[in-house]
């Protein structure tokens, strides 16, 4: 895409293809959690199943139990009845400390240690787990790499040596040391500025098309849900599920007043901004290039969000879609989008994207 | 140096323990106390003495005063230590927790009793000596250890612990890795009160001929011998600047880097 493209951030392309297997089946079985001295329980008779290698968001307001949730997955808290299992084994039957070895954590307030460097919070477990030291610096090495900070200038270095932005770099690190095939997220990356944090979710999102962990992600922003789940789980209070759904399917066809008030205004809109060209191109047909787009050009990789935008900025009803060399293959234009919202975008038809 | 100027130069380079301000500043007490004593040893050599002021302030009687004095506090802040530390943290741990409001009342009465009046309780139950000056000074010396070690493990942030937790520390890990090396500062700044408040308390331990500067002090109250009673009271006050200097260098040297 020409000019526009650093103003928008588009979701990596082909993020549905079949997961690998890096990950493991989480199921919670009517999950339940009363704490004591309350009335209502926090989380009230909970099931949803996660496939291995998904990334779930589990999305709601502030208190509405997600935290509590994703805390029984990992036993830092015990739930009152019900079952989690992982790979099919009940968590109730482990260890706690060693079942938490194998499920990377990554809390709200990131948790460095401040008297430890970077190199042995991101070591930590893998020590505990017996690694030898050469392993294990080459562990941190390749965790700062992958995380986009550089290890001879970070291992070293305290916590409080580093933006807020890298200490959540480091927590994601952190919490892979030990390549654990679950992974438990909340809310990562609340704590840093919008364009940080939507910079991290790109890198992030990134990351999981590679790793293909299973990964439960609490978050209760709505753009941030759409952009990285694989399903969101919109919650209502006491973590009862209002809908379990690809982000496209509660984009399209919200279950009720309560998810559509997540959604909100522009759900079209929304729903271009996961939709890639590459994608858009199955539904319709391009139309002939034109000679009147003005320059303007979107790749495949682009979303068709991208290609509407920069048509408005430019004040064009028609863009250019070109190849990976640049080859201009047809256009794209208003009509032609309307077309495939017509084609995809109907409640129950299937989805786009 | 300024306060605020340490402050700064520590925070612009955490790798590094001793910044040249630091230095400095831990050199200050030191020769500040040498200085005190080589003035008071200026003015009692100008003095001319009297047969008793002669026999009381014999260098070799002032340094059995001041060893045996040493003596007395190492012992009983030892002795602290190894009673106030591991209770502390027994006191912070889930189970114990509902006991920790009863032993720091304790505490606090060992520490607001007047030290003599327990002096003389204890020597009247036992007997008197140095093992009962130590006990002593035990108990009301007890406090500022007990209190920082439980106050330095709950001040650790929760969150803290509960991401130790979460990537699968057990409870003993969570306390050896994660909570001690964090309150670290927070209980030596508590041993280091507990030293010095020893280093007064033990001038009484004179009462129950546990010896100590306390012999020099009180003899020169006996005597009314001014040049006495100054060189008791000034070598006092340097054991206690020295001690608390001493427990802040080594406070400094420990405390953990990064923070
Ligand atoms: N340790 C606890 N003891 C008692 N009640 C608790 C405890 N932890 C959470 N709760 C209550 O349980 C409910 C759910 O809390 P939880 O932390 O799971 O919410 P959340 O969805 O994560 O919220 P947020 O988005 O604000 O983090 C809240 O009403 C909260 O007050
Ligand atoms: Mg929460």
């Amino acid at each position: 895409m020409s000019e526009s493209s650093s103003t928008v951030v588009s979701r990596p392309a082909g993020r549905r293809s079949a997961p690998a297997e890096g990950g493991a089946r989480i199921e919670l079985v009517a999950l339940t959690k009363r704490y004591p001295g309350q009335s209502e329980p926090a989380v009230d008779d909970v099931s949803m199943d996660i496939a291995a290698g998904e990334l779930v968001m589990l999305l709601g307001p502030s208190g509405c139990g997600k935290t509590t949730t994703m805390k029984m997955i990992n036993r830092l808290i015990e739930p009152t009845s019900g079952h989690v299992l992982i790979n099919g084994e009940d968590v109730l039957r482990l260890d706690p400390a060693e079942l938490r070895r194998r499920i990377g954590y990554v809390i709200q307030q990131i948790g460095l240690f401040p008297h430890l460097t970077i190199a042995e919070n991101i070591g930590l477990v893998p020590r505990l787990l017996g690694w030898k030291a050469v392993t294990i610096a080459a562990r941190v090495d390749e965790l700062l790499e992958l995380v986009g900070l550089d290890p001879s200038a970070y291992r070293g270095r305290y916590p409080r040596q580093l933006s807020g932005g890298q200490q959540q770099r480091v927590g994601v690190a952190r919490a892979l040391a030990a390549d654990p095939p679950v992974m438990l997220m909340d809310e990562p990356f609340g704590a840093t500025d919008p364009i940080t944090r939507e910079h991290l979710q790109t890198e992030f999102h990134k990351l999981q098309r590679e790793l293909r962990k299973t990964i439960v992600f609490v978050t209760h922003d709505f753009d941030e849900a759409l952009r990285l789940g694989d399903r969101i789980a919109v919650l209502r209070e006491r973590s009862v599920i209002a809908q379990f759904d690809t982000p496209e399917r509660i984009l399209s066809a919200p279950a009720d007043e309560y998810v559509a008030g997540f959604v909100g205004s522009a759900a079209a809109i929304r729903r271009s901004g996961l939709t890639t060209v590459d994608d858009a191109l199955r539904h319709i047909a391009l139309a002939p290039p034109g000679d009147d787009s003005g320059g303007l050009s979107v790749s495949g990789e682009d979303t068709v969000r991208d290609a509407i935008d920069a048509m408005l900025r430019n004040g064009r009803d028609r863009i250019h879609v070109t190849d990976r060399d640049g080859a201009v293959l047809g256009s794209l234009d208003f009509t032609r989008i309307c077309e495939l919202w017509a084609r995809a975008g109907q409640p129950g038809g299937r989805d786009v994207g | 140096m300024s306060a605020d100027t340490l402050g700064t130069s520590s925070a612009a380079r955490p790798g590094r323990r001793w910044s040249r301000g630091q230095l400095a500043r831990h050199l200050v007490t030191p020769a500040a106390l040498a200085v005190v004593l080589l003035a008071l040893y200026l003015w009692v050599s100008g003095q001319e003495l009297d047969s008793i002021e002669a026999r009381v302030l014999d260098a070799g009687a002032i340094g059995d005063a001041t060893l045996r004095h040493l003596k007395l506090t190492a012992i009983a802040s030892l002795l602290i230590v190894a009673i106030a530390m591991p209770l502390g943290i027994l006191l912070t741990r889930p189970r114990a927790r509902w006991i920790t409001p009863v032993a720091l009342a304790a505490a606090n009465m060992g520490q607001a009793a007047p030290a003599l009046g327990v002096l003389v309780i204890m020597a009247m139950l036992f007997s008197i000596g140095q093992t009962v000056a130590i006990a002593a000074l035990v108990v009301t010396a007890i406090l500022p250890v007990l209190r920082n070690t439980i106050i330095g493990i709950q001040q650790v942030d929760r969150s803290l612990v509960e991401a130790a937790f979460g990537m699968g520390l057990t409870p003993g890990q969570v306390l050896r890795k994660i909570e001690l090396p964090l309150a670290v500062p927070v209980m030596l700044a508590g041993l280091r009160t507990t030293i010095v408040l020893s280093v007064g308390v033990a001038t009484v331990a004179t009462f129950v001929n546990a010896g100590g500067l306390g012999d020099i002090i009180v003899a020169g109250i006996k005597t009314t011998r001014t040049p006495i009673l100054l060189t008791g009271a000034v070598l006092t006050t340097v054991v206690a600047f020295a001690l608390d200097w001493l427990a802040g260098v080594l406070e400094h040297s420990v405390r953990p880097r990064g923070l």
